[in-house]
């Protein structure tokens, strides 16, 4: 009952996420590729910054959301919950390999360096990691109730490597640039900081849609294994 | 299912029109010709020149005298002058975009804007594996939720027993 609450819930809402995710990204993109200015030493490669960032922040927010999930599930055992920790993983996963692809290329014209075992690079390789073992360890146990557990448990141990990646660059002497925006203040010009602002609160709204709808898919997933009769019955759900 | 694909389309149009923006942008602002080409061309507007700062060419600077070097590629000179004072990134055996014009009296290319190598590659590389990812990632999805409502609207899941 609370399963299909939750799900018409998504339905009916959703598209107001996916159409303010879409008008945002549009407008974004439109000012990071023609109207912003080039940055004074990077040049034209700056423009990186507004998928990356972007990107990079989405992984962590994702994060945060499958940690708050799992806490939930192990409160309330719901499986529509389990479900979003599912989906949440399987999203943090893609902008977590998104952030590292971007960052690698951006990488390599502003440090000559595909890659360098800088603390906020490897704190964040250890997040893909870590989500590659969540969704590994969902795949190898049979018993869904008990996968489900260890998944959320995983999950809440794993987030102990966000507070790492945020602060890495001001606890350790880093290649990696220090926080942009800070209690200190903003250290980024404002023509810039418009399309990354835009792209930012549009992918992570995208991401809020995201999550919608492969909730969704996840759910609907198992419904239709359940009435097909693979699983006992939908109370096993 | 046609609203979904309709609703795509819709968006493939807006993202495809944002695209040729940025490379019409691109095509106005950023995008350079080599020494070869301009020696070629001749042209009296401004053009957008990348090469390479020879060694033992640069001189000039001192005392508000213009900075005067030879721009290489591929074997190609042009004898470049730049009066700006925005002069950093200038040093020998780096390569660098001059903006300006070809002053064919004096056979030399009067620069207004010295300005970074664009790099343009690394910029399209990192959206287009961020962004197409993500838009058939989000598709299939989309596409697997409408069908799945389908089919148990439809219930199709329930067969007739044999």
């Amino acid at each position: 009952m609370v399963a299909t609450r939750f799900i018409g819930w998504l339905r009916r809402y959703e598209k107001w996420f996916g159409i303010t995710a879409a008008v945002l990204i549009a407008v974004g993109l439109y000012t990071a590729l023609v109207t912003s200015s080039a940055d004074y030493y990077q040049g034209e490669v700056v423009r990186i910054m507004y998928v990356h960032v972007p990107f990079v922040q989405t992984a962590m927010f994702s994060y945060f959301t499958l940690f708050i999930c799992s806490i939930w599930y192990l409160w309330k055992r719901e499986a529509v919950v389990d479900n979003a920790c599912h989906a949440a993983a399987g999203l943090s996963l893609f902008f977590t390999a998104g952030g590292l692809i971007t960052g690698s290329i951006w990488g390599k014209p502003t440090w000559n360096a595909w890659w360098v075992w800088d603390p906020r690079l490897t704190s964040f390789a250890i997040l893909f990691l870590t989500l590659i073992g969540y969704l590994m360890l969902r795949t190898f146990l049979d018993d869904k109730e008990k996968g489900a557990t260890f998944c959320a448990i995983l999950a809440i141990i794993g987030f102990i490597d966000l507070p790492i990646i945020h602060f890495s660059v001001e606890w350790w002497r880093s290649l990696h640039q220090p926080l942009s925006v800070s209690t200190r203040g903003i250290s980024i010009a404002s023509d810039m900081m418009i399309p990354l602002t835009l792209m930012s609160v549009g992918v992570s709204i995208l991401f809020a849609y995201m999550l919608m709808v492969r909730t969704q898919m996840l759910y609907l997933e198992h419904l239709l294994e359940a009435k097909q009769g693979r699983l006992l019955s939908e109370g096993a759900l | 299912m046609n609203r979904f694909y309709i609703r795509w389309g819709v968006l493939m149009v807006v993202f495809g029109v944002i695209g040729f923006l940025g490379l019409a942008r691109y095509n106005r602002e950023v995008r350079t010709i080599s020494p070869e080409v301009l020696l070629g061309q001749k042209t009296d507007s401004e053009v957008r020149v990348m090469g390479m700062i020879e060694a033992a060419t640069l001189e000039g600077g001192v005392d508000g005298a213009p900075f005067r070097f030879s721009l290489s590629k591929a074997g190609t000179k042009v004898p470049v002058v730049f009066s700006g004072d925005d002069a950093d990134i200038l040093r020998e055996l780096k390569t660098i975009v001059a903006i300006g014009r070809w002053q064919a009296e004096k056979g030399e290319f009067q620069a207004a804007e010295i300005a970074l190598t664009p790099n343009y590659g690394f910029i399209a590389s990192a959206y287009l594996l961020s962004l197409v990812p993500l838009v058939f990632f989000l598709f299939y999805m989309e596409r697997r939720v409408a069908m799945l409502y389908v089919m148990i609207k439809e219930e199709k899941v329930y067969q007739a027993e044999v």
